[in-house]
């Protein structure tokens, strides 16, 4: 298992698209968060979640993410170093245990950062826009226990889209079709749970589609009237993640490389 | 990939020619027979189709439209039908007279006083102008003061200058002076309007033809100044305040003024007007005029030949803030996204395999590959957004107008409705040039996935975004980048000529819709000639 995990660190480090990507999902983090929580303003009493605010970049960076987990696997295929993987590595499971471990670590580090930075330009920008500790909105702060939930959950979110590409990868194999259906599960879903008119199909959605409810880790206010708990809400995306995992398991086991 | 291999031996072929139809057949033929793309294609056109009618199926209004004695009542507020069947609003402080056959009304309107309610706004909200834009003053000619009759009017506006509006949808700028005399003359159906400085020299500002305006019509001045709404936030919360204006008319003229003048708060609600008594106008004589409590109908005062009217509400179409059938076709983005992600594959397949060298090889001139994979792709692209657009907006339409949104608040639309024609045919053109976008994306990163992700990032992200981010930030994203094109499948007409929040919570995008067309238009074309200049420099 060690040495399948340091071949995958192997060929992650010397792709150089690897380290563009870790890179994007920094900078598409830090800098949406950064946008939304210079231009959001809280002109007298307002009841945002500065802690949620700060990490709108989440949106964007798990694209990133997506792609790493999606090259990982795919390029394997569309190479042919899918079949030099399997006799190194004889044992699937063992295999996509390595790349899952990959990924996590990976992810791991660029979240975290992503995190940190995206708290830390709201804890240093929001003051400025009205939202002081007078008003009820102390600065953000880790030691805070739901910001500590929030951030920490965010980077296991971001965790858990890698997995769950990473098994949908290994189960459709082609670049194009993964990307294609991670996309519309990070942003068609989410988009249509935004604007739909049946308040009980938006409750449908928010409770059970990956990235909704998965997003509920980062709020830290009225967490009475959320359509699902925070830690039950990155759980449902657990759910996805280890349904998508065994599906990538059962066909990469099945199925010729 | 299958490859027919489409030979530069040219001496059998006419002489001469450059060979991009050659080009456009071997492009078509590397589409066509790739099993997966083709299926691809039809998986796109399904998504289409499906998921808006799934949509429209789930989307029950929980506040269906009421309509007694031609009044409706829609989203709280009070509609009128229109001399075209249209949902209007049609609420005024009119001072009129019975006008019998033709005729000239003249006066002179000098500048308008804008006031509004006193009311304690929420933090952060601005308070209202000191005279709305829209609010506006003048002459005009109605078939009866009954609220969404046939009218013409020629009017100072706040901040859009003289203008002459008729039957509601139509709105001709005069020009941008703050005082003028205004005209309005009558020969048969046929309504002019005209404006002058000084009371001697006329200009012709534009013509009405109200069909079937009664012999006998109302004529008169009026005043309206619609609610001053201020949004903050995402735009899902806003507050209305009532606004007034005031008008001073001098120097009135009417042929045959025969009797005296009336008037008429039309449109405002009377206590008796809930129940179906009457069309729910206050009708008072000259003097104050007081509507029911809370809101001040309007006033008119005389002194000397001078009139001063005042007056609130509109005279405008009726816009409606939720749009349904545009939340429906978000459900087209599934079936999109497979189109980019096609769009992006018909160039990195090539490089994948390594087919892009032999490509290059039979088309020397590499630029004509990129247009010819584009017109192909766009082509195709075209026809699968068409065939699943069309199959969707009959049956979602449909089932819209089962689940409670009807006339004529939300047009019913169908394929040969001009708006129905509009979003069918956008849906087409928005898959076709995303999918160009998507091509010059894969033939800029060279990698599938770069490209899927940048040009779905730029087409479909930027709406989250909007719906997410504060309403001036939201507006301003959706203006610039390619999800611009997405108001081509706004289902309710929108009107310049009316005051409202376009929020892009309630799926309203800012551009007209072949504005926003032109944007994505441009974002691919400058897009593909990045991608012709990469891939002349660049090695294959």
């Amino acid at each position: 298992m060690r040495d399948a995990v340091h071949a995958e660190w192997t060929k992650l480090r010397t792709v150089p698209s690897s380290g563009w990507l870790l890179i994007a999902i920094i900078a598409l983090t830090v800098g949406v968060s950064a946008l939304a929580t210079s231009i959001v303003k809280c002109p007298g009493t307002c009841d945002a979640d500065t802690t949620k605010l700060s990490l709108t970049g989440i949106m964007l960076g798990q694209a990133a993410v997506a792609a790493i987990a999606v090259v990982v696997v795919t390029a394997e295929y569309g190479t042919g170093m899918i079949r030099v993987s399997l006799a190194a590595v004889p044992r699937r499971s063992v295999l996509l245990a390595a790349k899952a471990v990959m990924v996590t670590a990976v992810v791991l580090v660029a979240g975290s950062i992503s995190v940190l930075g995206s708290v830390l330009a709201g804890r240093t920008q929001l003051p400025g826009n009205g939202f002081t500790a007078a008003r009820g909105f102390e600065a953000l702060s880790l030691l805070h226990g739901p910001t500590l939930r929030a951030a920490a959950g965010s980077v296991l979110y971001l965790v858990l889209i890698g997995l769950f590409t990473l098994g949908i990868s290994t189960a459709l194999r082609d670049a194009g079709l993964t990307t294609a259906v991670v996309l519309g599960f990070l942003y068609v879903v989410p988009l249509i749970s935004y604007v739909i008119i049946s308040p009980v199909w938006q409750r449908r959605l928010d409770r059970w589609a990956p990235t909704n409810a998965g997003l509920a880790i980062q709020a830290t206010r009225n967490l009475g009237k959320l359509p699902i708990g925070p830690w039950a809400g990155l759980g449902v995306l657990g759910l996805w993640t280890a349904a998508a995992l065994a599906g990538g398991w059962l066909v990469l086991r099945l199925r010729d490389a | 990939m299958t490859m027919t291999p489409t030979t530069s031996y040219q001496s059998s072929g006419p002489a001469g020619r450059d060979g991009f139809g050659q080009l456009l057949r071997s492009e078509w033929i590397k589409l066509r027979t790739v099993r997966g793309w083709v299926i691809a294609i039809i998986v796109a056109a399904a998504l289409t189709a499906v998921i808006p009618i799934a949509l429209a199926g789930t989307a029950t209004s929980n506040d269906p439209v009421t309509c007694a004695h031609g009044i409706c009542q829609a989203e709280g507020q009070v509609v009128a039908t229109g001399p075209a069947g249209d949902a209007v609003t049609d609420s005024f402080y009119f001072v009129h007279q019975a006008l019998a056959g033709d005729g000239t009304i003249t006066a002179r309107v000098s500048a308008l006083h804008g006031s509004s309610a006193p009311q304690h706004l929420p933090p952060g909200f601005a308070p209202p102008p000191s005279i709305e834009p829209w609010a506006k003053a003048g002459l005009m000619i109605k078939a009866s003061t009954k609220p969404g009759s046939a009218y013409a009017a020629v009017m100072l506006t706040g901040g859009h200058g003289v203008r002459m509006q008729y039957d509601f949808t139509h709105d001709v700028a005069g020009s941008a002076a703050s005082a003028s005399w205004l005209r309005l003359t009558r020969t048969g159906d046929t309504i002019t309007g005209y404006e002058s400085t000084d009371g001697r020299q006329w200009t012709a500002i534009g013509t009405a033809v109200l069909t079937g305006l009664p012999a006998t019509a109302q004529v008169g001045m009026f005043a309206a100044s619609p609610p001053f709404i201020d949004a903050i936030g995402t735009g899902d919360s806003t507050v209305p305040v009532g606004t007034q204006v005031a008008a001073t008319v001098s120097h009135l003229a009417l042929t045959d003024s025969a009797s005296s003048w009336v008037a008429t708060a039309v449109g405002a609600q009377s206590p008796g007007a809930g129940n179906g008594n009457g069309n729910g106008k206050v009708h008072c004589k000259l003097g104050n005029c007081v509507g029911p409590p809370g809101q001040t109908a309007g006033s008119v005062r005389t002194s000397g030949g001078t009139f001063t009217v005042a007056g609130s509400g509109d005279v405008a179409p009726f816009e409606p803030i939720v749009d349904p059938l545009h939340v429906t076709f978000f459900g087209t983005l599934f079936g999109l996204i497979a189109l980019i992600a096609l769009g992006a594959l018909f160039v990195t397949a090539e490089y994948r395999r390594g087919m892009i060298r032999t490509t290059v090889t039979a088309s020397p001139r590499r630029g004509r590959i990129l247009v010819a994979k584009a017109l192909v792709i766009g082509v195709v692209a075209f026809a699968a957004g068409l065939v699943g657009a069309a199959i969707a907006l009959p049956i979602a339409s449909h089932k819209l107008v089962a689940n409670g949104w009807t006339l004529p608040v939300w047009p019913t639309l169908s394929l040969t409705s001009g708006i129905g024609l509009r979003v069918v045919l956008g849906t087409a053109a928005i898959a076709a040039v995303a999918a160009i976008l998507g091509l010059a994306a894969g033939a800029i990163f060279r990698r599938s996935t770069g490209a899927i992700i940048a040009t779905t990032g730029l087409v479909v992200v930027p709406v989250i975004l909007a719906v997410v981010l504060p309403l001036t930030t939201g507006t301003w994203l959706l203006r610039i980048t390619p999800a611009a094109a997405f108001s081509l499948q706004s289902g309710v007409p929108r009107y310049s000529q009316v005051s409202n929040v376009c929020a892009p919570y309630h799926s309203c995008f800012p551009l007209a819709p072949w504005s926003g067309f032109a944007v994505l238009c441009a974002w691919a074309a400058v897009a593909l000639a990045g991608a012709i200049y990469l891939l002349r420099r660049r090695d294959v």
